[in-house]
């Protein structure tokens, strides 16, 4: 972005300032600097300890941090309002690893579940929009059924539609594919990256490094609680700066 | 020796006797939906509450669940007017069986909740539910399904229980078989007969209760 | 109506728990031996014991204490057994509790896994044996903390046997209410004295129950 263009570039959607949090007497972030602009697709890499699911825990408040600060659409965090949380999760959605559906609710119902309750969406509408995000996402006949009788894929699936069904404007996926058989992680990738097409804010932390490489705008790459490197994804995945970033994509291949 | 054993004379009673089934049976229903309520709100107290709260709810608990029941029952009965509070046998038996329940309950219904994974809080937050609107569709009907044999079991228990209530004049079955045989003096048939309808009724009532909870309570799916 | 102090009432309600106490022991012990012997018949596959003892337990665990006891106090005398309060109690109070015993025990037996079974039996170990050195010892860690808290119900039990005459901590109770016409101060000791027989047993159980978890 040239310096001419920043008066017009539009406000951050994630606005992170010397974010750092701590476990105990272990810090695990220690001073993260971060902007997200809407509609980017940001990938966070690095090795299991370097800080990468907590970060994306503490956007949507399931982490605490202690210092620095946390803003989404231009509000600051507040953890001590639990309903300045809900406001932020209805804005903020976040997709789990262990897919984590509602086991005792039907596939619709785990849908239709929190608009309905949060939002107050009558059920007929929210019924209706619950067969379309399952359509969108390539499960419109399993409406009736349970999570225990779906795969793995498809679990993941319903939980993308379950997020999508609060209309959020960032989505936070954490290692989604991570629990998934290797043949069942293209359904999942492929309904990410429609949903990147479409100008979704996603930030995902993942291990995909060939997704990441096709469809994210930036990568971030973090090494022991700090943003080691980030840039786009050619010049991260292709010239790789640091002795660190060079070490982890060798050993990923 | 020959023992005389004269049922006939029992089973002509048997209006009284139906009396104190539907006594007996009227009594569990009321009890076991009120307990439940109380059981639940006591175990979401322990898990969610305030300090000062849970501490209470516990000794409630562990005092209902270290002494006897007839005992409960003969306080709210016999020692609740002495306070002020008169009390007719059967709503005394109804107090006293919904504080018996509730106890128990609280504890079965806490073990289901505190086996509730992480992940599911996890999700329901994310989703921007409230906490209330986290317990109530997420967290307590799987529970219930986790916990509903020892549910089932504990209203049984508190029905069998129910015996005892015939002591201060409810009418329920044990009273029936007791105002039988002070009549026809057949003592042992009177009891007989009502221990035989005792058990029919806990194979009964544990039916039903396995029909009825995935049906009304908690949805017929294996969590 | 004379005047009774709290002390009399106090001291009168803790000589009738000698008798709840000898009471629950006693039938706690019996019922254990009682017990042990379906559990070993039952675990032996003697013909019928299976069926048997699972009818045991249903009777038992499908009917009240009460009607039990009740059973056994006209029922005794019926047999031309002379019949004590006393004596009904402690057969039905045996009884009941060798029910619930045998199938907390049996669960017991079968946690233990199958392997351990067949290892002793390719060592050419006896029934005897196998059940001896390899299953009981093993079954018992497991089925401490749910015996000891079976106690529990025991005490909660004798109660019961007021109702057929048998002078315990409760029976005192009624008569000393009648006595001195304070049932709320009355009945709030005898529930006092229950409790501080029952919940150390039943804190002791549970530390049992933790301490097996951990070691688990």
């Amino acid at each position: 972005m040239s310096s001419a263009n920043l008066a017009q570039a539009p406000a951050p959607i994630v606005h992170i300032q010397q974010l750092r949090k701590s476990y105990g007497s272990n810090e695990v972030l220690k001073g993260i600097d971060l902007q997200v602009q809407p509609g980017e697709v940001i990938a966070i890499i690095g090795k299991s300890g370097s800080g990468k699911s907590t970060l994306l825990r503490c956007i949507n408040g399931l982490e605490v941090f202690q210092s620095g600060s946390l803003s989404v659409d231009g509000q600051p965090l507040l953890h001590s309002s639990a309903t300045a949380m809900r406001e932020l999760r209805q804005r903020v959605g976040m997709i789990f690893q262990n897919f984590n559906l509602f086991p005792h609710l039907s596939v619709g119902k785990n849908v239709m579940l929190a608009p309905g309750l949060v939002k107050k969406t009558d059920p007929t509408a929210g019924a209706a929009r619950a067969r379309q995000l399952l359509e969108r996402v390539g499960l419109g006949e399993k409406f009736e059924a349970f999570p225990d009788q779906l795969s793995g894929g498809q679990q993941q699936r319903v939980a993308i539609a379950r997020a999508l069904a609060m209309e959020p404007s960032v989505l936070l996926c954490d290692e989604i594919t991570s629990a998934l058989d290797p043949e069942l992680v293209g359904e999942v990738l492929r309904v990410v990256e429609s949903l990147a097409d479409e100008g979704m804010t996603l930030l995902m932390v993942t291990h995909e490094m060939g997704f990441a490489r096709k469809v994210s705008d930036r990568v971030i790459f973090m090494h022991q609680g700090r943003v080691h490197e980030m840039g786009t994804p050619a010049a991260l995945f292709g010239h790789p700066q640091t002795p660190e970033l060079q070490q982890f994509l060798s050993s990923i291949h | 020796m020959r023992i005389e054993l004269d049922f006939i004379a029992v089973l002509l009673q048997w209006p009284l006797l139906a009396k104190g089934v539907l006594w007996t049976l009227g009594l569990t229903a009321i009890s076991a939906t009120i307990g439940l309520v109380l059981g639940t709100l006591c175990a979401w107290a322990r898990s969610s509450g305030p300090l000062w709260l849970r501490w209470v709810v516990g000794a409630y608990v562990e005092i209902i669940r270290n002494t006897p029941f007839i005992v409960q029952l003969f306080f709210v009965f016999f020692g609740l007017p002495a306070a002020g509070v008169k009390l007719t046998p059967e709503t005394a038996s109804v107090i006293a069986m919904v504080i018996n329940l509730g106890a128990y309950a609280a504890e079965i219904v806490r073990a289901g909740i505190d086996a509730t994974p992480r992940g599911q809080f996890e999700a329901a937050a994310s989703l921007a539910l409230s906490r209330v609107q986290t317990f109530f569709h997420v967290v307590l009907p799987p529970a219930l399904q986790k916990v509903w044999p020892a549910l089932t079991s504990q209203i049984i228990i508190v029905m069998l229980g129910s015996a005892v209530c015939g002591q201060i004049s409810t009418e329920e079955l044990s009273y029936a078989a007791n105002l039988i045989q002070s009549r026809n003096f057949r003592a042992f048939e009177a009891f007989i007969i009502a221990t035989g309808i005792y058990l029919l009724l806990s194979i009964g009532v544990r039916a039903l209760l396995n029909w009825a909870g995935p049906r009304y309570l908690f949805g017929g799916r294996r969590g | 109506m004379v005047d009774f102090s709290l002390w009399d009432i106090f001291r009168n309600l803790l000589l009738a728990a000698r008798w709840t106490v000898g009471l629950s022991l006693m039938a706690f012990v019996g019922g254990g031996l009682v017990g042990l012997a379906l559990l070993v018949a039952r675990t032996a596959r003697w013909p019928g014991a299976e069926r048997l003892t699972a009818g045991y337990v249903q009777l038992f665990q499908g009917t009240p204490l009460l009607m039990q006891l009740f059973l056994a106090y006209f029922g005794l005398a019926l047999f031309g057994v002379d019949t004590s309060a006393w004596t009904a109690a402690a057969v039905a109070l045996t009884l009941y509790t060798s029910a619930f015993l045998v199938e907390i025990w049996r669960g017991c037996v079968a946690a233990v896994p199958k392997g351990q079974w067949e290892a002793a039996q390719s060592l050419a170990l006896n029934f005897g044996e196998q059940l001896r050195y390899v299953v009981l010892p093993q079954a018992t860690r497991i089925a401490i903390a749910p015996t000891v808290g079976f106690l529990v119900q025991v005490v909660k039990g004798t109660a019961l046997a007021s109702v057929i005459g048998f002078v315990e901590l409760t029976k005192a109770g009624t008569m000393i209410t009648n006595a001195t016409s304070q049932p709320f101060l009355v009945y709030s000791c005898v529930a006092l004295l229950y409790f501080a027989l029952c919940f150390p047993v039943s804190l002791y159980a549970r530390s049992l129950e933790r301490k097996m978890n951990v070691q688990r």
